[in-house]
C-alpha cells in the first residue's frame, strides 16, 4: 500500500499545479485562525486548539483538525503529549517547528508545507496540522481515524467459491485489498482528483507492463474533462469514460465490488478506477462477453462452467425477447404457436378484457414497480409486500380475469431470467419494453428489424477504442475459449489476453 | 460515424456471400420448366463462373493500382470523377430497388396483405440509414450474426424437408437445350452484383486472398444447389406453380407437429435485404462524398423511396426496375469499369493496402 504521506503529498502536488494563485502565509496563528473561520464559515467541525509551549520565549502554537476525521487518542499520544512535555528553551519559532518535526512529534507521517490551501486539504483529509506562531513552515501529522464499514462480502456479486472480501468505502482500504492480491511492483496506483467542490480522490490502477500507454492517456484525458462540482460515486464518472458517438444502451464501463475480479481484469491490460467513498470500482474497457463471465466460472469444473455460461446467454435472450415474441405471435401469427399450446393460450387470452400487448406491457410495468418497492422498503415489511405481490397481483388478477395466466407466466419467466445477468438489467429492461411495443405494432417483422438495429448499434459501440462486441464480432476463434465455453486452465494459461490486442482495436499495443 | 479502421477481408467476403445467398430467398421461379436438375446445376456453375469473372477487373485494379475504383476516381480530374460517381450512384440505387421491390412484394403478398408496402419500405429504409451511417465495417460485423442465423434457418428449412424427399431414376437425367441454358444461366447471374460492391469497397479491407471470393461464390453455389435440389425433389411440381419457391420450401418444412419455419425465412429475408441495402448505401456514400456520409445516405434513401413509390403506382416503372436483363447489363458494365482505372489510374499510396496482397 502506498504510504499515506506520499499519498497526501500527491494530492498537494497536483493541487499546486492547478492553483493559479498560491497564498503564502506569515504563519501567525491569529491570521490562520481568522482565515480558516472565514473559509469554513465558522463550521462547527473545525477544531483549533491553541497551546502555549514550554519555552522561555513564550512560544504559542495551534493544532488544527476536523472533528470526526482524526483519531483523538493517536493525536494526544503522538502530537499533543510530546509537545506539552518538551522544553523548547529560547528557540526561535522556525527552529522550534523544525525541532518538532525532527525530535518531538511521534507521528509516523509528518509533512511540512506553507500555504493555507494545503492546510485545508490536509485537515479535510484527516491530518492534524500544527502551526507554530511565527514559523515559516507548518506541520501535518497523519492521525486519521474515522469510522468506515469493514470489509465484507459484496451483496451484488455473491460467489459460491472464492474470496468473501469486497471493496469498502475508504480509498486506501481498497488499494490494500488489491495490493494484497497482486504483489507485483508492476501494479501502479496513480492518483487524480475530480470534482471542483468535493475534491474527490480517485486512483487509476493498472499493471505497468500490460496496459496500453495510449489507453491510459485516453483515460486520463477523459477524466480531466470531468467538470463536475461533486463526485459522490463511481457512477458519476461513467458517462465521461464512454466513447463518443457510440450507443449508451449498454455500458462500456464495467463495475465490480470484488478485488479478485478487478485483479483478473488488470492482468488483461485493463484499467481500474477506484473512487474514494464508494465500494464500486470502475473497469475499462468493458466488453459484451464479459457480462456473462463470473468469478465462479473459473473455480468450477470446466463442463459445469460452460453449461452455466450457456444458460446465461439463453437467459439473456429469453429476458429480452420472450415477452415481445409472445405478443407478436399471439397478436399476428398464432399459426406459429404449436396447436396444443395455442388452444390453451387462446382460451386464456379470450377471457381477458385487454389486448395482449397492453396486458404484457402493464404486467411488465407492475413488476418493475414492485421490484423498485421491494428494493427500498424496510426488511420488516418485505414479507408483507411479497405476499401482496404474489397473491393480489398474481393469483387474484388471473382469477378475476384481468390478465391471462400465460401472460403472467411469460412476464415472470422473463423477469427471473433478467437476473441471471444482473449487470445487464438496465439494457434488458429497456429492450424488453421496446420489443413488446414493436411486437405489438409490427409483429415478428418489427422484432426482426429492431433486432437488426440493436445488433448494428452493439457492433458500432466501442469501449475506449476496443470494439464492444470483440470476440464475437470482430470474430476471434482463439478468444472463443472463454466466451461460450470455458476451457481448462491449462488451455487458458497457454495464451495471455491483452485487451489492446483485440482485433480492430483503435489503440496501440505497446505499453 | 463510420469506423475507419481497416477490417478483415474474410468478414467482408462473408457479408458479400450472405448478400449473394439472400438473392436466392427473393428470386421468383424463372428457370426453364424443361430442364433437368443436372442441367440446372451446369447452368448454375456457368452463371457463377461468370460472376467470378466479374471480380477480375476489380482484383486487377487492386493488384496493379492498389485502390478500388471509387478511390481511384476521386484522384482523377473532375470530368472522370463525376461520371464515375454518377454511374455508380445510379447503379447502386437501381440494385437496391431491384431487391427491395421483390422483398416488399413477397412480404405484402405472403405475410401482411393489409399493410401498405410503402409503409414497410419507409420503416426498412429508416433502419438501413442507421446502419449505413455506421459504415461498411459495422455492417460486415452484423454479417457474422446474420451468418449464424442463416445457418440455423437453412438447417431448419432443409432438415424439415428431409422426410419429403423423393429421389427417382429421372433425378440424374440430362435434359435441356441452348435456349434453356441462357434462360437458366441468367437466373444464376444475379449474385454478380457482389463483384461490383467488392470493386467499390475493397480499399478498406486487409489480408485479402484470391481464394476468398472463390469460396464466397462456391458456398453461394452450394446454397443454390441445395435449394434447387429440395425444391425439385421435396416440394416437386407444387413449387413450380408458386411464386418465391424458397418461401414454399420454408413453408413445407416441418418437424413432426412443429412447423412455422417460414417465420425464420421471413426473418432471414428481412435481415438480408436490410444488410444488402445498407451495404449499397455505404457504396453510394463512397461514390459521392466520403466526408458527409449522413447527408448523402439520407439523400439517396429519399431517392430510393421516391423511386419505390413511383414503381408502386406505375407498373411500367416497376417492370424496368425489376428487369433481370437490364440488371445484368448494368452489373456487367459496373464490373468492367474498373478496367478503365488500369489505363488511367496511378499506383495508390493508400497505407491500408500495403500489406494486403
Amino acid at each position: 500500500m502506498r504510504c499515506p504521506v506520499r499519498f497526501i503529498r500527491g494530492i498537494i502536488t497536483e493541487k499546486r499545479s492547478k492553483l493559479s494563485l498560491v497564498i503564502l502565509l506569515k504563519n501567525s496563528v491569529k491570521e490562520i485562525k481568522l482565515n480558516l473561520h472565514t473559509r469554513f464559515a465558522d463550521s462547527a467541525d473545525l477544531t483549533i486548539r491553541e497551546i502555549t509551549l514550554k519555552s522561555t520565549s513564550g512560544l504559542t502554537a495551534a493544532v488544527i483538525t476536523m472533528e470526526g476525521l482524526v483519531d483523538k487518542e493517536q493525536l494526544a499520544q503522538s502530537v499533543l503529549n510530546p509537545l506539552m512535555v518538551y522544553d523548547f528553551g529560547s528557540m526561535p519559532p522556525q527552529k522550534a517547528a523544525e525541532t518538532i518535526q525532527n525530535a518531538v512529534a511521534a507521528a509516523a507521517d509528518l509533512l511540512t508545507f506553507t500555504t493555507v490551501d494545503e492546510l485545508v486539504t490536509y485537515i479535510t483529509s484527516g491530518f492534524a496540522v500544527l502551526v507554530v506562531d511565527g514559523a515559516e513552515i507548518m506541520l501535518a501529522a497523519g492521525t486519521q481515524g474515522y469510522a468506515f464499514r469493514s470489509v465484507s462480502e459484496p451483496e451484488s456479486e455473491v460467489v459460491q467459491r472464492g474470496s468473501r472480501e469486497g471493496f469498502s468505502e475508504p480509498l486506501r482500504v481498497n488499494m490494500s485489498l488489491l495490493r494484497r492480491r497482486m504483489k507485483s511492483p508492476e501494479l501502479v496506483f496513480e492518483q487524480l482528483t475530480v470534482g471542483s467542490e468535493s475534491q474527490t480522490q480517485l486512483m487509476l490502477c493498472y499493471i505497468q507492463s500490460k496496459v496500453s500507454g495510449q489507453l491510459l492517456e485516453t483515460l486520463r484525458s477523459r477524466l480531466n474533462e470531468c467538470r463536475l462540482e461533486t463526485v459522490l460515486g463511481a457512477g458519476y464518472l461513467s458517462d465521461y469514460l464512454e466513447d463518443k458517438n457510440t450507443s449508451r444502451l449498454f455500458s462500456g464501463v464495467g463495475i465490480s465490488e470484488r478485488p479478485d475480479t478487478v485483479c483478473g481484469k488488470l492482468t488483461e491490460g485493463r484499467i481500474a478506477i477506484i473512487v474514494d467513498g464508494t465500494p464500486a470500482v470502475l473497469i475499462v474497457p468493458r466488453l459484451f462477453v464479459e457480462e456473462f463471465q463470473g468469478v465462479d466460472d473459473y473455480s468450477n469444473r470446466t463442463y459445469y462452467a460452460t453449461f452455466i455460461r450457456l444458460l446465461k446467454y439463453l437467459s439473456f435472450f429469453i429476458a429480452v425477447f420472450l415477452p415481445g415474441l409472445y405478443v407478436a405471435l399471439a397478436q399476428f401469427h398464432p399459426e406459429y404457436i404449436p396447436s396444443f399450446i395455442l388452444i390453451k393460450t387462446a382460451e386464456a387470452l379470450s377471457q381477458t378484457p385487454l389486448p395482449v400487448t397492453m396486458e404484457v406491457l402493464m404486467m411488465t410495468l407492475v413488476y418493475e414497480i414492485m421490484k423498485e418497492a421491494g428494493l427500498r422498503i424496510p426488511k420488516s415489511l418485505a414479507h408483507a409486500v411479497s405476499i401482496v405481490g404474489a397473491l393480489v397481483i398474481g393469483e387474484s388478477a388471473v382469477t378475476a380475469g384481468i390478465i391471462s395466466s400465460s401472460t403472467l407466466m411469460v412476464v415472470a419467466t422473463a423477469a427471473i431470467c433478467s437476473y441471471v445477468t444482473a449487470s445487464l438489467y438496465p439494457p434488458i429492461m429497456a429492450l424488453r419494453l421496446v420489443f413488446i411495443v414493436v411486437g405489438g405494432l409490427a409483429g415478428l417483422w418489427g422484432i426482426v428489424l429492431a433486432t437488426a438495429v440493436v445488433i448494428i448499434s452493439l457492433c458500432s459501440k466501442t469501449s475506449l477504442g476496443v470494439p464492444y462486441m470483440s470476440s464475437l464480432s470482430p470474430f476471434s476463434l482463439r478468444r472463443m475459449r472463454d466466451v461460450f465455453l470455458r476451457v481448462s486452465w491449462k488451455a487458458l494459461g497457454k495464451h495471455t489476453i491483452r485487451v489492446q490486442k483485440f482485433p480492430e482495436t483503435e489503440v496501440d499495443h505497446a505499453h | 460515424m463510420p469506423i475507419e479502421t481497416p477490417f478483415s477481408s474474410k468478414r467482408f467476403l462473408l457479408a458479400l456471400m450472405l448478400a449473394a445467398c439472400s438473392v436466392i430467398l427473393l428470386q421468383n421461379n424463372s428457370l426453364s420448366k424443361n430442364s433437368s436438375f443436372l442441367f440446372e446445376l451446369a447452368c448454375m456453375a456457368a452463371g457463377l463462373l461468370i460472376c467470378f469473372l466479374c471480380f477480375i477487373p476489380a482484383l486487377m485494379l487492386r493488384k496493379m493500382r492498389g485502390a478500388d475504383i471509387l478511390r481511384l476516381s476521386t484522384r482523377s480530374p473532375a470530368f472522370i470523377k463525376l461520371p464515375v460517381a454518377v454511374f455508380y450512384a445510379c447503379y447502386f440505387v437501381y440494385t437496391a430497388l431491384y431487391f427491395l421491390i421483390p422483398y416488399t412484394d413477397m412480404f405484402h403478398s405472403k405475410y401482411y396483405p393489409g399493410v401498405s408496402p410503402c409503409l414497410i419500405t419507409v420503416v426498412l429504409l429508416g433502419c438501413c440509414v442507421y446502419a449505413a451511417v455506421k459504415g461498411v465495417n459495422v455492417v460486415t460485423r452484423f454479417g457474422i450474426f446474420l451468418f449464424l442465423f442463416a445457418m440455423l434457418t437453412n438447417i431448419l428449412m432443409f432438415g424439415g424437408n428431409l422426410t419429403a424427399l423423393e429421389l427417382t431414376a429421372s433425378s440424374v437425367s440430362w435434359q435441356g437445350n441452348a435456349g434453356d441454358f441462357w434462360q437458366n444461366t441468367r437466373y444464376f447471374l444475379t449474385p454478380a452484383f457482389i463483384a461490383v460492391v467488392f470493386a467499390c469497397l475493397n480499399a478498406d479491407i486487409r489480408n485479402f486472398r484470391l481464394r476468398q471470393p472463390v469460396c464466397a461464390l462456391f458456398f453461394t453455389g452450394l446454397k443454390y444447389a441445395a435449394v434447387l435440389f429440395f425444391i425439385r425433389f421435396a416440394v416437386g411440381a407444387y413449387a413450380s406453380r408458386q411464386e418465391y419457391p424458397t418461401f414454399v420450401l420454408s413453408r413445407t418444412a416441418h418437424f413432426d407437429r412443429f412447423a412455422g419455419v417460414e417465420s425464420f425465412y421471413l426473418a432471414l429475408a428481412t435481415m438480408s435485404v436490410f444488410m444488402i441495402i445498407s451495404l449499397l448505401l455505404c457504396c453510394v456514400t463512397k461514390a459521392i462524398d466520403r466526408e458527409k456520409n449522413l447527408r448523402t445516405v439520407i439523400l439517396f434513401t429519399l431517392i430510393l423511396l421516391a423511386a419505390y413509390t413511383v414503381s408502386a403506382y406505375l407498373h411500367s416503372a416497376k417492370e424496368i426496375l425489376t428487369n433481370p436483363n437490364i440488371f445484368i447489363i448494368f452489373t456487367g458494365i459496373a464490373a468492367l469499369l474498373p478496367l478503365s482505372g488500369l489505363i488511367m489510374g496511378r499506383k495508390s499510396n493508400v497505407p491500408t493496402l500495403v500489406h494486403s496482397m
